[in-house]
């Protein structure tokens, strides 16, 4: 995927005009100055860790990672910082956001996060009703968010197709578009289905109603797709119908399209394994995940990633055997933990989260360093994104995502003092000018200082 | 009967559960922590490598090398920091087991109109799972209040306290209401008909009298107007869910006409009203993480809050509000440093001062006489990746145990075949 990006990035920067498809990205990276950051501490975002580096952030790229005093750089050109005492992370990336969706303020009229009208809504793309001058954007940019994967809701067994977005502020959905980032398809299971469908007599009104509908629907998406083929291969004379709700399943099935799969009882999972498993396709991650801990083992056999909460619990039945440990417990399985935030609030703050997930792990006596943890919710989230080639990780030649920290990440006390993108620096915690201030914020009650 | 049920649940315990029922258990009450870093919130600043002595439920002395009587059970709390246990200032504690399930819920009406007259202490279960979840990191004490509903009066909150005795402390100990888009709504739409509505409320509350009450359609019953009239000769604050600085001024202006003493709930943007206040004596809830212009109510929502709040002279406590999770009030108490709080304002706001605004006078410091509410940490309380590692409430050490703890116990080994006890 990264030869792709590149020759998009190579034709953009050209200066010729791209006759892009519809919806695609028009991100365009912004100028970078080549950047040396001395003697930081550097959690690598898999699961790595350097007590003491330089690090070079050069034309959008990690150019150098070496030890502390290793010249690195022409200092002549080079912007440098002093890193000494603090920490440099990837850029954060939340897996579970409505940003853009569900905006502030969240009335009636920005309430675009889900198409409740049928259980089935796989024709509806999040990014058709992202709002690009959402405040939300810039705050969880100052809690060292770069990359988020914004999601249809979860009333809809089907909710439709997710988009990655990267956090620069923006005039169009468009230019925040993560460039060659696979779609997602949001499904979800439980009751949010079958409640809503439930209470207007409608199916699903069971969880064997939820299922009978993810059944029946991949049916015919893999008959579409037959059909499609069929066409293609000259056996038949027309192709099928265009029809939106199934180009998205019908992509699910042809690999393009990753699932992502809100579900938070353990055996509700196992059986979404096993409907996977019928009609050939892979869960990427579930999300919410609260029982993943009971069957890790699972997980980690069918390489399925859980995006989960440090710690929420309880607010319904299939939320009450949530424990804080989840996340440390799907590590230590060997599977693949993400800590996401579903939450404007929680979203800026996501350092602080994984750090009371890999406590909770700890106080019952668990082993997970803090370079571990710090994967949580940059590596691995990167990857359930399929997006593991082109950032989440320190390394170089990914791409210069990259957060230096005031103190460790894992503090209350830490703040994040400067976030790059593609090594474009995009907030400075000591300078305004480079702090986000979306259209709906001018004019407005002020808030001012520490938003 | 009884002992028959302990020598069963004896059979099934290991020996640290074991040693935590008997130290549970009344008789075991004299407790000595020693060695650790000791902030008593009495004072201003920690005392290094103190002791704690515990007796009768009660403070008995804390001091830098006390004796320690022989009988007394020692905790060595070496290397370790004790203060006094966190009060949650806004909960529904005992109210709701799950959100999402109305059979659990007590919290709010849906339907019926009771207003001022709706007290909650009548709906508290003690069993609830929330309580020994919270309960292990360190919270002590709750206000367990209505939420709002049908009206913008919410009715009236509890005290409660988390421990294995005793759970309701006090009934009827503030008064809960909101002013804002949602009360205005319920009012008929308009900010203006809650003010109103609520004006004349308490006007006629204070010369009501049951026979000559004749109420309209809208009005309060005789059942809410005699509660309300019983209530604002209690001397039992006001709280009010507020963000507005507009609608905070008029908050502040309808207590000081009444004479009720206002602690605001929220209170988004109080920081552009602090001096006000500040001069009122008002105190304000904060949930710190509060930050975002979710509604046009709170366009100026700001970090540092708490911290603006203080620094002018206004009382701030905390609440996470979120009961599931009301441990986390140590990491809203942690932002609010992070974003400029003085750390000593923030262990002041879940313990003493907190304790001060809701009238609970034997808890908050560790002062002799006082209840022995504390907390053994493994470090700061106030950072993430510490944790509480014994807590004592009345004088009790409490089981640091819970249902959370249990499912972990069960799933930690996945390797062994399932089946139960796991």
């Amino acid at each position: 995927m990264r030869t792709r990006i590149c020759a998009l990035l190579a034709v953009m920067q050209a200066g010729l005009a791209v006759a892009a498809a519809p919806y695609e990205s028009t991100y365009v990276p912004q100028p970078t100055e080549a950047t040396l950051i001395l003697g930081v501490a550097v959690f690598t975002g898999d699961g790595g860790a350097l007590d003491r580096a330089d690090v070079l952030l050069k034309d959008g790229r990690i150019a150098a990672i070496a030890e502390y005093g290793t010249p690195a750089a022409d200092l002549q050109t080079t912007r440098v910082i002093d890193g000494s005492g603090k920490w440099l992370t990837p850029g954060v990336i939340d897996v579970h956001s409505h940003l853009g969706v569900y905006p502030s303020p969240g009335v009636a009229s920005t309430s675009d996060g889900n198409e409740m009208t049928a259980a089935n809504t796989a024709e509806v793309w999040a990014e058709h009703s992202v709002w690009t001058q959402d405040p939300q954007f810039g705050l969880a940019l100052a809690g060292g968010v770069t990359t988020l994967h914004i999601l249809p809701g979860s009333a809809n067994l089907f909710g439709g197709r997710g988009v990655t977005l990267k956090n620069v502020p923006a005039r169009t959905m468009q230019d925040m578009k993560f460039p060659g980032a696979p779609h997602s398809l949001k499904m979800a299971c439980g009751e949010n289905p079958k409640r809503v469908y439930g209470e207007r007599m409608q199916a699903p009104m069971t969880r064997m109603g939820n299922v009978a509908g993810y059944r029946a629907a991949w049916a015919e998406a893999a008959a579409y797709r037959d059909q499609r083929q069929q066409f293609e291969s000259g056996e038949a004379e027309a192709p099928p119908e265009r029809n939106l709700t199934l180009d998205t399943l019908a992509a699910v099935l042809d690999g393009e399209i990753l699932v992502h799969n809100h579900c938070y009882r353990a055996d509700e999972m196992a059986v979404m394994m096993d409907v996977a498993q019928e009609f050939g396709y892979a869960i990427t991650a579930f999300h919410h995940a609260v029982e993943s801990y009971k069957i890790a083992d699972l997980l980690a056999e069918a390489n399925i990633c859980s995006a989960v909460w440090a710690d929420w619990w309880g607010f319904k039945l299939e939320a009450f055997d949530g424990v804080s440990q989840n996340a440390a417990l799907i590590h230590a399985a060997g599977a693949c933990a993400i800590i996401h935030s579903d939450s404007a609030e929680g979203i800026q703050r996501l350092n602080q989260e994984t750090a009371k997930a890999v406590a909770a792990g700890r106080r019952m006596g668990m082993a997970i360093s803090d370079a571990e943890a710090m994967a949580w919710i940059t590596g691995n989230a990167a990857k359930a994104l399929g997006l593991d080639d082109e950032t989440g990780t320190l390394s170089v030649g990914k791409a210069a995502d990259a957060v230096l920290w005031d103190r460790h990440p894992f503090s209350v006390y830490a703040r994040a003092e400067k976030v790059w993108i593609d090594g474009h620096l995009y907030y400075d915690r000591a300078d305004p000018a480079r702090q986000p201030v979306s259209d709906f914020d001018l004019g407005q009650t002020v808030a001012g200082g520490e938003r | 009967m009884k002992a028959g049920c302990r020598f069963i649940a004896m059979g099934s315990m290991s020996a640290a559960a074991w040693l935590l029922w008997l130290l549970a258990t009344p008789g075991w009450a004299e407790l000595a922590i020693v060695g650790a870093r000791v902030y008593t919130v009495a004072a201003p600043e920690p005392l290094e490598n103190a002791t704690v002595l515990v007796a009768n439920g009660r403070i008995e002395q804390v001091g830098v090398e006390l004796p320690v009587p022989f009988e007394y059970r020692r905790i060595d709390a070496a290397g370790k920091i004790v203060t006094p246990a966190l009060i949650e200032s806004y909960s529904h504690f005992g109210l709701i087991e799950i959100e999402g399930e109305a059979t659990t819920n007590d919290a709010s009406l849906l339907e019926y109109p009771l207003g001022p007259g709706f007290d909650v202490s009548l709906a508290l279960n003690p069993a609830s799972t929330l309580i020994a979840v919270n309960r292990m990191d360190g919270v002590s004490r709750a206000i367990t209040a209505p939420r709002p509903g049908v009206d913008a009066l919410a009715g009236l909150a509890a005290s409660v306290s988390l421990g294995t005795g005793r759970f309701l402390l006090e009934p009827k100990t503030a008064l809960f209401g909101h002013i804002g888009a949602a009360s205005a709504e319920l009012a008929g739409g308009s900010r203006a008909a809650v003010m109103q509505r609520l004006g004349r409320a308490l006007d006629e509350a204070a010369r009501f009298s049951p026979s000559r009450y004749r109420p309209g359609p809208g009005d309060y019953s005789r059942h809410d107007m005699a509660a309300l009239k019983t209530y604002l000769r209690s001397g039992k604050p006001l709280v009010l869910a507020v963000d507005r600085a507009a609608e905070i001024r008029r908050a502040i202006s309808l207590a000081g006409a009444h004479d009720l003493r206002l602690i605001v709930l929220g209170g988004a943007e109080a920081w552009r009203v602090r001096d006000a206040l500040a001069a009122v004596g008002a105190a304000v809830i904060v949930r710190t993480h509060d930050n975002l212009p979710r509604s046009f109510e709170t366009l100026g929502a700001r970090l540092d809050n708490a911290a603006l709040l203080h620094e002018a002279g206004v009382d701030v406590v905390f609440t996470a509000a979120e009961t599931h999770n009301a441990r986390n009030l140590r990491q809203l108490a942690g932002n609010a440093v992070a974003y400029g709080l003085p750390w000593s304002a923030a262990l002041d706001g879940l313990t003493r001062r907190a304790a001060q605004v809701w009238g609970m006078d034997d808890v908050g410091t560790l002062t002799p006489g006082s209840a022995a509410d504390l907390v053994v940490w493994t470090g700061d309380p106030l950072e993430l990746t510490t944790w509480a590692e014994q807590v004592i409430i009345d004088g009790q050490a409490m089981p640091m145990q819970s249902r959370q703890t249990q499912l972990f116990e069960r799933y930690k080994d996945l390797s062994k075949p399932y089946g139960y006890p796991r």
